[in-house]
């Protein structure tokens, strides 16, 4: 069975009934290793369509999480259960719950770090006194406003003005939380969490090839939220000091948030202000400095320093660019692709009203980044498979639209894979207007696609 | 993916009822089961068919059953025509299965076990018709027609379904307007089955309730029971498990009933 991922969170979704017989049928080794190779933050296993499960049913997952957890500290559990499901688990594993429990998948959304609507108004309930604070404490990190009930009344008697709460937490546990550093994006911002001791571990925890990728797609500043940091020794300062140093060549800035000094030599903060990274008291000393953010570089994509320019190894695979791409908009719109011209230049676009775009890097044997604009319509059309429906939901669009190009990114991957080139998708970018997208690509030249779907422009752009 | 051509030219594809099927279904009809089995036994298909599915373990024979006159005695009138329509299906069902791994065997397994359960639930129900009894054999109509219409775009289908939770019954239908249950109903009224057949497999989907309540009931039993053999170790390793979307509301209240009667703890 094949994991859907979203939001850095692969939910396996089994139908039906899990008992010992079949449930080792559902999940076997290698759908983990291929769901972890992609890098989630968790791994849930859906019992939305469960209609029965018993204790083998569910060891047989339980044992799997355990083997993940110990391979890559990701956070592991199950999800979309009602009352009656949730009380079946905790009885079956009331002294050795070890694995995480979330009433909805929206509810595990706010605990992933990829997670991206922030300030989320969260009212929460567990019997468990430590559980409320755990899930406080992990929400506020995450950049939510937690309101925790103290009583079941309490929280009934809130729970009745749902116009309050963007969601509200029952029947959920927090098992052990994922190990590796969090990271979410605001505005042009990259924020990475650390906390506890820093030592060499920091180089398995963090991921540097999102970093450099992100840094390659036009982020510019990185911060390191560092509130809960107790210390730091001279292997993660090391690390720091070159992460900073590699930045550099792409203008790139760093900081460091709320870090304090206390146990930590004050010589390791002047070697790092050497390295050229920045420390402030509070993180919105920087997000909500409109002035700072420009002169930091979150308001501009484009400083890069070193442009690089399309090659002849991407462009000797152009076709299979283009090919993934028509293919996945056929597949979403049931409309033939013609192809109109090919040209490289830098992007040109004739009429930016009404368009929105959507990007997807590559990294590995070969790197760029793929560019697609949309007209409005277009977009929905191609949206519409997933979607279900006709909407003119802006956000919802994009996020779909999101989708859409992982799905085209998934597409490049597999048929480079099939010529032995292999290469790693990020995450997609979605760009609300034409603008935003240009901030990005400013003096990047690439290979432009003009595209017709029945008569609709569309415009392909691929480039480093 | 899938256009409205392509179904089309499916539908078209779709063979007539042979003569010696039809006969033997109205013979079945009307109660005469050693003239059926006279005019069964000159289909050499159909009689490999009857002699494979009878002496499969499921049905609990000691010695192996050959003639077709005893099969059908055994069998009864309903559970007969069951067989040949579940016979009729498989003449719709690839040789070689690429989307769903499945074969002959198991698919055959397959419409055994969900005709054997489906008598014990019209048991339970106390129904006896044998319009309602045959009705299951059209179910696994709808995993051949996604087989056919999704293999050739296998890799595009996973690819769609990584990065969104949909069942190929919704791709189809947001992409035509279709669903696999309407291409069943389209198979039924090609074979002449009774309506009565396709209607219940249609509310079987757990998405378009029929205006009969009595209808309804069955169509939830039809729709867990589907369910419960889709979740064998073998039908889930063959894809099957979420190849439709699982209703759990639409069968929430006979649950307990369905979990007494199958002997699930």
């Amino acid at each position: 069975m094949r994991a859907t991922v979203k939001q850095g969170m692969a939910v396996f979704s089994p139908q039906g009934f899990l008992d010992g017989n079949g449930t080792s049928a559902f999940l076997s080794i290698e759908d983990i290793d291929a769901t972890l190779k992609l890098k989630v933050d968790m791994v849930l296993v859906s019992l939305k369509k469960v209609v029965f499960f018993n204790r083998n049913g569910l060891d047989v997952f339980v044992k799997l999480f355990a083997k993940m957890r110990l391979q890559n500290h990701t956070t592991v559990g199950f999800c979309d259960y009602d009352t009656k499901k949730f009380n079946a688990i905790n009885n079956f594993y009331k002294n050795d719950l070890n694995f995480s429990l979330f009433n909805t998948q929206e509810t595990a959304a706010l605990f992933t770090s990829s997670f991206k609507n922030q300030n989320k108004n969260v009212l929460l309930y567990s019997e468990d006194k430590s559980q409320r604070s755990a899930m406080a404490i992990e929400l506020h990190d995450n950049g939510h406003n937690p309101i925790i009930a103290q009583s079941k009344e309490e929280f009934n008697l809130k729970c009745s003005n749902t116009s309050t709460y963007d969601c509200v937490i029952k029947n959920t546990f927090l098992g052990q939380m994922g190990q590796k550093v969090a990271t979410r994006v605001t505005g042009n911002a990259i924020i990475y969490t650390v906390f506890s001791f820093l030592d060499a571990e920091i180089g398995n925890q963090f991921n540097i090839a999102y970093h450099n990728n992100s840094l390659n797609v036009g982020f510019r500043l990185f911060i390191f939220d560092a509130y809960k940091v107790v210390s730091m020794n001279v292997h993660a300062l090391n690390f720091f000091s070159k992460l900073a140093s590699s930045g550099a060549e792409y203008n790139a800035t760093i900081c460091f948030v709320g870090m304090t000094f206390d146990k930590t030599p004050i010589i390791f903060k002047d070697n790092m202000e050497d390295a050229g990274i920045m420390f402030y008291d509070q993180m919105d000393d920087i997000l909500q400095n409109k002035e700072l953010l420009e002169e930091l570089g979150a308001s501009s994509a484009s400083n890069v320093k070193n442009k690089r320019i399309i090659n002849k190894v991407i462009v000797s695979e152009l076709q299979n660019f283009i090919h993934a791409t028509t293919a996945t908009i056929e597949m979403m719109t049931n409309s033939k692709a013609v192809k109109d011209s090919a040209e490289v230049h830098e992007i040109q676009i004739a009429d930016r009203r009404g368009k929105i775009a959507s990007s997807i890097g590559f990294y590995g044997d070969m790197d760029g980044m793929v560019i697609l604009v949309f007209p409005q319509d277009i977009a929905k059309k191609a949206c519409e498979l997933l979607i279900g429906e006709n909407t003119d939901d802006m956000e919802l669009i994009l996020d779909t639209l999101a989708e859409l190009v992982n799905i085209v990114g998934g597409k490049v991957k597999t048929l480079l894979s099939d010529r032995h080139i292999s290469v790693d998708i990020t995450l997609p970018r979605t760009y609300a207007s034409v603008d935003s997208l240009l901030e990005i690509t400013a003096g990047r030249k690439g290979v432009q696609v003009d595209l017709s779907f029945d008569n609709d422009k569309f415009l392909f752009f691929l480039t480093r | 993916m899938i256009t409205e051509d392509k179904i089309n030219f499916y539908i078209d594809k779709i063979p007539p009822t042979p003569k010696a099927l039809r006969d033997t279904l109205l013979l079945l009809n009307a109660g005469e089961l050693i003239k059926a089995s006279h005019v069964a036994a000159e289909d050499l298909a159909l009689k490999a068919y009857l002699k494979n599915i009878v002496n499969k373990p499921i049905y609990g024979f000691k010695n192996e059953v050959s003639d077709i006159s005893q099969i059908f005695g055994i069998l009864g009138v309903s559970a007969s025509q069951q067989t040949v329509y579940n016979y009729m299906m498989t003449l719709l069902s690839p040789k070689k299965w690429v989307l769903f791994k499945l074969n002959v065997h198991t698919f055959h397994d397959l419409q055994a076990k969900l005709s054997l359960n489906w008598k014990k639930i019209l048991t339970h129900l106390q129904i006896e018709e044998r319009e309602i009894e045959s009705a299951i054999t059209l179910l696994p109509a709808s995993i051949i027609v996604a087989e056919a219409l999704f293999n050739e775009k296998i890799d595009d289908v996973k690819l769609l379904r990584s990065v969104h939770d949909l069942d190929l019954n919704t791709i189809l239908s947001r992409l035509c307007g279709v669903d696999l249950f309407d291409i069943c109903e389209q198979i039924s009224i090609k074979w002449e089955m009774p309506p009565k057949v396709a209607e219940i497999v249609q509310s079987s989907s757990g998405l378009k309730p029929s205006k009969d309540d009595s209808i309804n009931t069955l169509a939830k039993w039809m729709h867990l029971l589907l369910f419960y053999e889709l979740s064998q170790p073998i039908y889930v390793e063959a894809g099957l498990n979420n190849f439709i979307d699982f209703q759990i509301d639409f069968v929430s209240d006979i649950y307990d009933d369905f979990e007494t009667l199958m002997e699930i703890q």
